[in-house]
């Protein structure tokens, strides 16, 4: 047989072609549920790190079936906004309900171009309030989520992850503790022009809304703080209600005590 | 036949190695061998992939039009290296490591040494022997890897597979953990090589 006739070809190709096709179609409709428990597990891991449910050694320790638990056992309200701090839909506090990681992609560029976006708000028990974060690092996507206290303004806690930062530089916006321990306590500037700042020197300023970049990751600082920044606005005419209404929930109970 | 198939089996892993004597596959034994279970990882699925896309393109390669071999030789690398990757996110245990060798895992498919190998051997040779030498080249590269990321880990991070091993003392060596490092000590790696195998020496 003319294993170089032109038919031959084009017959054998598409035949190669189709079966690969199909192979990876039914290996991918096989072990889809299993890969997306395990991207479920994972941003719960790093929201309930942020919340500060349990430690980021214990979280990272516990198998996805305990992940899910805790997070059954701590959330209090889970529900998406719009733009204008509206909610929008309740996302439920049931596991199955949660935005993913990868979801964030298309809700920043909904921030960006001012478009329909929907942002998930999670409320845990504890009371501190978990947002999402999401931007460009130097090499790919950098995210996180940023716990609030019932003031709506102090960070309770912080966790950030990366795609492919460089290792001992990018990376340690992961990889290190004592950088997303810094967030703890910061209170971001609702309402001015400058939410937040993530620069060289920063907390040399005596800010509270102010962290030091990273030395020798200086397009990861800058997009980290860009992240937050557009983020951050994004929230604030919801958060900026929530303030007002724990404000009045504050002046109630002080005048019953008085 | 067993001494060739001995051959087949030992060469890409001492004389031929593919990483140290014919410089393949250099660009991700520089990226993932910052820790060393990462390196691990990698070494295992670059060992199947090798194996596995040599037996099926040795199972096709007389049917194969010679026109668009290279083609369906990619095509079929991409598949195994795509089903090691859906394998890997798919395990709890190895999620964590698929992410962290993010793009590598699937930058596979443009290791040399998988192309290098199919076109080399598994072409013209039967089905056994052509996975037995996937396999053996896996084994030679994963070796290397391996090594690499013991001394980055060990000297960059202070630990090994994430467990501390030395004195909290230690200040761990931050150009150890930049790709640059893993040239030097891939360099010196080729050299002890060389040194105990006259065979490789040049006049």
């Amino acid at each position: 047989m003319n294993t170089n006739s032109n038919v031959y070809t084009v017959i054998y190709t598409t035949i190669v072609v189709v079966i690969v096709a199909a192979v990876l179609a039914f290996v991918s409709l096989k072990l889809g549920p299993a890969q997306q428990a395990n991207a479920k597990a994972e941003t719960l891991r790093q929201m309930m790190a942020a919340a500060q449910v349990a430690s980021t050694d214990e979280l990272y320790a516990s198998n996805n079936d305990a992940v899910l638990t805790m997070y059954a056992d701590n959330i209090q309200d889970a529900y998406t906004i719009n733009l204008k701090g509206e909610k929008v839909a309740d996302l439920g506090i049931t596991k199955d309900n949660i935005e993913l990681i990868s979801n964030l992609k298309p809700q920043d560029k909904a921030i960006k171009a001012g478009a329909d976006a929907t942002l998930p708000v999670y409320v845990f028990k504890s009371g501190v309030s978990v947002i999402p974060v999401y931007g460009a690092g130097l090499w790919g996507p950098i995210w996180g989520y940023i716990a609030f206290n019932d003031d709506c303004q102090t960070i309770a806690g912080a966790y950030f992850d990366h795609e492919s930062e460089t290792p001992g530089l990018g990376a340690k916006i992961k990889d290190e503790p004592w950088f997303r321990e810094k967030f703890a306590g910061k209170k971001v500037a609702f309402g001015t022009d400058r939410l937040f700042s993530l620069a060289k020197n920063a907390e040399a300023t005596g800010a509270d809304n102010a962290v030091d970049a990273i030395t020798g990751a200086t397009m990861t600082s800058k997009g980290l703080n860009e992240a937050l920044n557009v983020w951050f606005k994004a929230y604030e005419p919801h958060i900026s209600v929530a303030a007002f209404l724990a404000g009045i929930a504050d002046e109630n109970s002080n005048a019953e005590e008085e | 036949m067993a001494q060739k198939l001995k051959d087949t089996i030992l060469n890409p892993i001492l004389k031929g190695n593919p990483i140290t004597v014919l410089v393949l596959g250099i660009c991700s034994s520089l990226a993932v061998t910052v820790q060393l279970k990462g390196a691990i990882v990698m070494a295992l699925s670059v060992t199947i992939v090798t194996a596995l896309s040599s037996l099926v393109c040795s199972l096709l390669r007389n049917t194969i039009p010679n026109r668009v071999r290279i083609i369906v030789q990619l095509v079929v690398v991409a598949l195994m290296v795509i089903l090691v990757d859906q394998i890997l996110k798919a395990g709890e245990g190895t999620y964590a490591i698929d992410k962290q060798l993010s793009v590598y895992i699937g930058l596979i498919i443009t290791n040399c040494i998988v192309m290098g190998r199919i076109e080399a051997f598994a072409l013209g040779n039967k089905p056994v022997p052509s996975f037995l030498d996937g396999l053996a080249n896996g084994i030679g590269y994963g070796l290397i890897l391996i090594v690499v990321a013991f001394f980055r880990e060990l000297l960059g991070s202070g630990t090994l597979l994430g467990f501390q091993v030395l004195p909290a003392s230690y200040v761990p060596n931050n150009l150890v953990i930049l790709p640059p490092f893993a040239l030097i000590l891939l360099g010196c790696i080729i050299w002890v090589h060389r040194a105990c195998d006259k065979d490789l020496q040049e006049k």
